[in-house]
């Protein structure tokens, strides 16, 4: 099957940068099916809460894979709603203008039900990106100011439903965020992040549909021989399969492959 | 042929969970090349005892070879002896598993002298698990964190001349221990990285590490996957994926 990876950091605290490493890993990539990387940035390595330079810093970089390798890499542009409408739009702006951004990245900036993200959406209507929102369930992890809850994504999605948004992280959000998901059609999820659990991947397909699951690794934290395989192993028919490795990730992103 | 050191049959009280019988789970493992797997009752995890969730295991396995039961003994109950001794009068055990934080004692804690002498004169295998799931995902209400790994170390060196196998470590944790201790081998359940394997290599020999998918609760096809495509000798794979464990459980 051909496999498209929504959800891939291959430089991540600037390990990886080098055109050896980068060569290695999309040869490593190929030999498990993996055709296409959205390579979303180096985004901790200067906190949660990276100022404006330091994001031009990662953006670029990001920029570099996707113009070494445009056959391989598609980037997103990496922001902090917090920095403002001015810096966000700028940022968007001067990386949409590149070739190769398709979307914007967003981390532990802060919550995203803050009212800082209408500037998100204004930047993703503005060119034509599709949002990216780090997600996980805070029902364990106390830190609701910067971790979004799926609930806090799922009411991103819900004031802004001109703009499309990935829930990442569906081990993350769990079943309680497939939950929070459904009836929201411009709301994606990513299955991206943590151990394989059993079951979730199916669940995801039954409240979600099968066009709304979209494969992802969240390399290198994470072994694409166990996510895809968790896709593989799931029960659900061939034909979906393919949709969430592939074809719902190519279509959202307007992706034309060879 | 795999060997799966980390498989667990019965019921699940927190995840939509199909109830899998003995030769369903046989076919589940045997869908990902896996033809014989060490196999401990889950419902004994929760129960104030563990016997019936044993009892019910042997049974359920009896007629299906391809799993071999690994019953749980809690020593911190007043009967950890007489739960061994029914246990290996029940079936042909090779190993036993405790688990410490669901069961409420500390690897540390006194009464584990006693239990490691008995464990070493039956000659059976002891294996530890450290977790089950990934605690940021556990139910709301239950507290329980995975096994201190201060407490394995603390434990490995007070019983030095013990092998022990852990199941269900994090790949942070393994290193940690594998730095200062030989006398443990471990599972790859809960290990992971970009080509996890070949990192963890880096850090412990190859035969100590085995097998384990934590079957039903993360994905088998996903966990045997790990191994099965990792860019690693063919020699490495199979020590990992049978070897090791037909060696050290004596299959």
């Amino acid at each position: 099957m051909r496999i498209i990876d929504v959800h891939t950091h291959p430089v991540l605290f600037k390990q990886g940068r080098k055109p050896a490493e980068v060569r290695r890993l999309i040869a490593h990539g190929r030999r498990l099916g993996i055709v296409h990387m959205i390579v979303l940035g180096d985004v901790l390595l200067y906190g949660a809460q990276p100022n404006e330079a330091q994001l031009r810093l990662m953006n670029d970089e990001n920029a570099r894979l996707a113009r070494e390798h445009p056959d391989y890499f598609t980037a997103f542009v990496y922001l902090n709603p917090l920095l403002g409408e001015r810096a966000v739009m700028a940022e968007a702006e001067r990386c949409a203008a590149r070739p190769g951004f398709r979307g914007i990245k967003l981390e532990i900036a802060n919550n995203a039900a803050h009212p800082c993200m209408r500037h998100i959406a204004k930047a993703a209507r503005t060119f034509n990106l599709v949002v990216l929102q780090h997600s996980w369930s805070t029902t364990n992890i106390k830190d609701r100011k910067h971790q979004s809850d799926p609930i806090d994504t799922a009411l991103f999605a819900r004031r802004h439903p001109d703009v499309k948004i990935i829930m990442a992280h569906l081990t993350g959000v769990g079943f309680r965020g497939v939950l929070e998901a459904k009836g929201l059609p411009n709301l994606w999820v990513d299955t991206s992040g943590g151990f394989p659990e059993e079951g979730l991947i199916e669940y995801a397909v039954e409240h979600l549909g099968p066009d709304r699951v979209l494969y992802g690794s969240d390399l290198p934290i994470r072994e694409n021989s166990v996510t895809i395989g968790r896709i593989l192993g799931a029960n659900l028919p061939a034909a979906t399969k393919q949709k969430l490795l592939y074809g719902n990730t190519a279509r959202l992103l307007n992706l034309k492959l060879a | 042929m795999l060997i799966d050191t980390n498989v667990n049959l019965g019921p699940w009280p927190f995840a939509p969970l199909p109830e899998l019988s003995a030769p369903q789970l046989a076919a589940r493992l045997a869908t990902a090349g896996i033809r014989r797997a060490l196999v401990a009752p889950l419902a004994a995890v929760f129960l104030p005892d563990p016997m019936p969730a044993n009892e019910k295991l042997f049974a359920a396995v009896r007629r299906t070879p391809a799993l071999l039961p690994v019953p749980v003994i809690n020593p911190a109950l007043a009967n950890w002896r007489e739960q061994l001794d029914r246990c290996r009068a029940a079936a042909p055990i090779r190993a036993v598993k405790l688990f410490p934080n669901y069961h409420n004692y500390r690897l540390t804690a006194r009464r584990m002298d006693d239990f490691m002498a008995a464990i070493a004169k039956t000659g059976l295998k002891l294996i530890v698990n450290v977790r089950l799931e990934d605690e940021r995902h556990r139910y709301f209400a239950l507290k329980i964190k995975g096994v201190p790994v201060k407490d394995i170390a603390r434990f490995l060196r007070r019983f030095p001349t013990h092998h022990v196998f852990f199941t269900g470590l994090y790949r942070p944790e393994l290193k940690q221990l594998a730095a200062d201790h030989k006398n443990f081998s471990a599972d790859i359940a809960f290990c992971e990285w970009a080509e996890t394997v070949k990192d963890l290599l880096s850090v412990m020999p190859a035969r100590r590490l085995m097998l384990g998918t934590n079957t039903p609760l993360l994905s088998t096809r996903a966990q045997a996957d790990k191994l099965r495509l990792a860019q690693i000798p063919a020699r490495t794979k199979a020590l990992i994926g049978t070897e090791n464990a037909r060696r050290f459980f004596k299959l």
